[in-house]
């Protein structure tokens, strides 16, 4: 008794859309939700070609499938993970094989499923709870026969086996998927204990865990209704198919400063440090849930991992660049510096939207492009939602602005 | 407010609000005022729109802050506080009504309890996150800081007048914290404020206090004093030890004793008569209870102590209620036996108890010899004006047989008396409904004691302390 993958339409013709040079694999990602019940696949992306590499065919004597960069493939995994709102991850990975690799694939796509999981959550904030699914899909596509093979791995258990699951098309899958939305307001502060830069990674690390953990055990209230037990996220609904219509629901997230591992203490922690962090503003955040019968704490659940996500995603790009930038050596430096911020654009088709991060340099153009090497689509600029979180500076000059039009009425009353 | 002891509910608000500051220097002047900025910038979180009182094992959630609004549409601010329990979902699935049966009592006020929260949506602006990285070498410091406001009030009192009133008891809490913290304080050691409730004679009511953790009370004698002296209570009897806090009614009490059962009993109605009970809190100790099978021997122990546990929870001690074996060992060490005491499953009778009083709590008794039990029926005035004076449990000893007397029921005129027994020989478990039903704590009169036995009373003295 296998899953089953109800996958979008969409999807399918992507899929045999698909281009691969003679005698060589395609590799690429799944993504959309999985659910106890069933899972839903909503969008699939090719492995963008590495720029580094000028060939497209294997060295003599190695298999294509050994050729296959599970370094790159694992990225474009954390990249496209990093884009995808709450409640959608990547679910699996497909490969298309020439008939001849066709037995072997298996072991490529086991080898890639596993590495795939593991470089995702690597560096993640929440743990996956007992109910979370962790089956992950591999679909292998035959390049000349288009014959498809599904099957599952689990990925908490490196020894498993493939498990046979179903792979069906359906049209508008995520249709009436409702979206939950909030901003959050973050004001966190973290010590900074030693001075090299690894210090301070580690450090924000453990401030963003702590904070991540308050935002897990909170209280949280979607469309005005306790999201805490078994029941549903929207009852006494009648099940319209031909409404496309996408509820908006507002998601209310409410924290306690209860910290367990501070318990039961009679003195303060005191901490010498050579400095502190502090992350302060206000994040835009998105989950969606499929429409089958969602029970309230799930998107709940998907909600909350989506506000850690994005605190945790921006926080570890702005690192990764000021490590470039600045250099491992430097460690920490005085000064307020803004954070990438949030941007939304609608996915290819099955009508959710992704997300990407726009650092203060950036303009839309340059998000279009990623999302072009990203996921393989195509997006006008104006279809880039900029809105949801103001820019710092614009803040900052409106302040500036507001401040020397009090101060010239001041001066001429 | 009004008078606790008419009040109904106890709205009980507890949360945790994490202290942070950074210091340049611990010792320097600048550090006080750097806290002291801390300590305002929670108030003015309290006070923020951002605040939410969640009424625990309820839907319900209420903004204070922001005009009264709740989750639940028919709780506004003009409804009675009392409508807030139809929301809540009580544990045993039935109501907190008192006992059916006949001579039981009701059970005190209903306590609602809320939790603190803050909401981190809807918040006032927009700006995307900024990084801001500091680099000075500071103490960075933290600290939970465990808020508990508790409000006693009557059922029509409204529930906006509520909420605004925990509103103020938690500003008003992190100044009594931020006045503790900054006394106790040395260089970057910060004690964590603690809140204590105590419940005051009138007009006082309930009231709280906040103590510096590990600090005993034996260090707190002055902050006492203060306190008696602005609440106007005696000097001779502690109300303000950590003991003495409050015992809200719907907490279970940790070790399983039970407390006072004798205030489930309704004393016996003599014309003309006056009661006379102890006063506060003890635990029913009896046979078999820690697994120690004293049956036949060990009733004075027994008794012996409950005296024990009402010094305890009166505050005038901190040691804990003595084994067999530490009362044995305690008699050893006085002189009053020999080693081979120890061990052994020999009854002790009231000298015995007086003097272990004495060895280990630092206690003195009053004896009181009765040369025929028919004579105890005379000493009505003698123990009135203990229970009125004292308020201790008295040991009876005599004839084969130990027991707790806890109060008495005496008409000055007519000389009618009437005994409230707590009876140490019950084995079973601790069942409220079999020992108050089957008499092991009950009002008996004079045709309870061996007519012709003699007996020795033990009269446990109070310290004159605070």
């Amino acid at each position: 008794m296998g899953r089953s993958y109800f996958v979008d339409e969409a999807v399918g013709e992507y899929l045999s859309g698909l281009q691969a040079a003679p005698g060589s694999c395609v590799t690429g990602l799944l993504a959309g939700q999985s659910s106890p019940q069933r899972d839903f696949v909503v969008l699939a992306v090719q492995t963008p070609h590495r720029e580094s590499e000028g060939q497209l065919k294997a060295p003599k004597g190695v298999s294509p499938l050994d050729d296959i960069d599970v370094e790159w493939v694992t990225e474009h995994a954390k990249q496209v993970s990093r884009m995808l709102p709450g409640g959608l991850c990547v679910l699996g990975l497909f490969l298309v094989t020439p008939p001849e690799l066709s037995k072997d694939a298996q072991n490529g796509l086991k080898r890639l499923i596993f590495a795939v999981e593991k470089y995702i959550i690597k560096g993640r904030l929440w743990e996956l709870s007992e109910e979370d699914v962790t089956d992950r899909v591999t679909l292998h596509i035959c390049s000349k026969t288009k014959k498809l093979l599904c099957k599952t791995f689990d990925v908490k258990d490196p020894k498993s086996s493939a498990k046979p699951a179903d792979w069906k098309y359906q049209t508008g899958i995520s249709s009436s998927w409702p979206m939950l939305t909030c901003s959050v307001e973050v004001d966190l502060q973290i010590p900074v204990t030693g001075s090299s830069s690894d210090n301070t990674d580690k450090c924000m690390k453990d401030g963003l865990r702590r904070w991540a953990k308050q935002i897990e055990a909170a209280y949280c209230l979607i469309n005005g209704r306790q999201a805490l037990d078994d029941s549903e996220l929207i009852s006494g609904q009648k099940k319209n198919p031909k409404t496309t219509n996408r509820q908006t629901l507002p998601a209310r997230i409410f924290v306690s400063d209860e910290q367990s591992e501070l318990g039961e203490r009679s003195s303060a922690l005191v901490q010498v440090c050579s400095g502190s962090m502090r992350v302060r503003g206000v994040v835009h955040c998105r989950a969606y849930i499929h429409n089958n019968k969602p029970k309230a704490r799930h998107a709940a659940q998907a909600i909350k991992r989506d506000i850690i996500n994005t605190v945790c995603s921006r926080v570890e790009m702005f690192l990764e660049d000021l490590c470039i930038n600045e250099g491992s050596q430097k460690g920490l430096c005085s000064g307020q510096q803004a954070l990438p911020r949030r941007v939304f654009a609608p996915m290819p088709i099955s009508g959710l939207s992704v997300c990407d991060y726009m650092f203060p340099d950036e303009s839309t153009a340059d998000v279009a492009e990623r999302l072009k090497e990203m996921l393989d689509c195509e997006t006008p600029e104006e279809d880039i939602d900029t809105s949801l979180e103001n820019n710092q500076c614009v803040a900052l000059a409106a302040a500036i602005a507001l401040l020397a039009t009090a101060t010239s009425l001041l001066y001429f009353s | 407010m009004v008078y606790s002891e008419e009040c109904d509910f106890i709205f009980r608000l507890k949360g945790i609000l994490e202290f942070a500051c950074q210091l340049d220097n611990p010792n320097g002047v600048q550090s006080q005022s750097t806290i002291s900025k801390s300590f305002q910038d929670l108030r003015s979180k309290v006070t923020s729109k951002n605040i939410v009182f969640t009424v625990c094992n309820s839907p319900v959630l209420i903004w204070p802050n922001t005009g009264f609004q709740s989750s639940v549409e028919s709780l506004t601010e003009a409804s009675a506080c009392g409508d807030i329990l139809q929301w809540i979902e009580s544990d045993d699935g039935g109501s907190k009504k008192s006992s059916k049966k006949k001579d039981k009592k009701k059970s005190g006020p209903t306590v609602v309890n809320m939790k603190l929260l803050f909401e981190v949506t809807e918040p006032a602006g927009n700006t995307a996150p900024s990084l801001i990285r500091v680099s000075t070498q500071q103490h960075c410091v933290k600290m939970p800081l465990p808020l508990d406001c508790a409000l006693s009030v009557t059922t029509d009192e409204r529930l906006e007048t509520v909420c605004t009133g925990l509103v103020e008891a938690l500003n008003k809490q992190l100044a009594d914290m931020e006045e503790v913290v900054l006394q106790y304080r040395k260089g970057s050691s910060f004690l964590v404020p603690q809140p204590f409730h105590f419940q005051l004679p009138e007009p006082a009511g309930l009231i709280t206090v906040v103590y510096p953790a590990g600090v005993p009370d034996s260090q707190l004698q002055a902050v006492r004093e203060d306190l008696h002296r602005k609440f106007e209570l005696p000097c001779d009897r502690p109300y303000l030890r950590r003991a003495n806090a409050f015992h809200f009614p719907d907490a279970a009490y940790k070790d399983g004793y039970l407390r006072n059962p004798h205030i489930h009993l309704n004393p016996p109605n003599i014309e003309d008569a006056k009661l006379y009970l102890v006063q506060g809190v003890y635990s029913y100790h009896h046979y078999m209870q820690d697994h120690v099978d004293d049956n036949g021997w060990g009733c004075a122990y027994r008794s012996l102590q409950t005296i024990c546990s009402w010094f305890q929870q009166q505050g005038y001690v901190e040691t804990a209620v003595p084994t067999h074996t530490q009362i044995q060992q305690a008699l050893v060490d006085v002189g009053d036996k020999e080693p081979r005491f120890v061990g052994s499953r020999q009854w002790i009778g009231s000298i015995e108890v007086q003097a272990v009083l004495n060895q280990l709590l630092g206690v003195t008794s009053k004896i009181m010899f009765v040369s025929q039990g028919s004579e105890l029926a005379t000493k009505g005035r003698e123990l009135a004006n203990h229970f009125q004076t004292e308020g201790t449990p008295v040991m009876i000893g005599g004839g084969v047989l130990a027991h707790t007397i806890l109060g008495v029921v005496w008409s000055e005129n007519t000389g009618q008396i009437r005994f409230l027994i707590l009876d140490p020989h019950y084995t079973g478990g601790e069942d409220l409904q079999t020992i108050t039903d089957k008499g092991w704590c009950g009002w008996k009169g004079p045709e309870f004691w061996d007519q012709n036995a003699y007996y020795n009373l033990c009269l446990p003295q109070r310290p004159k302390t605070i």
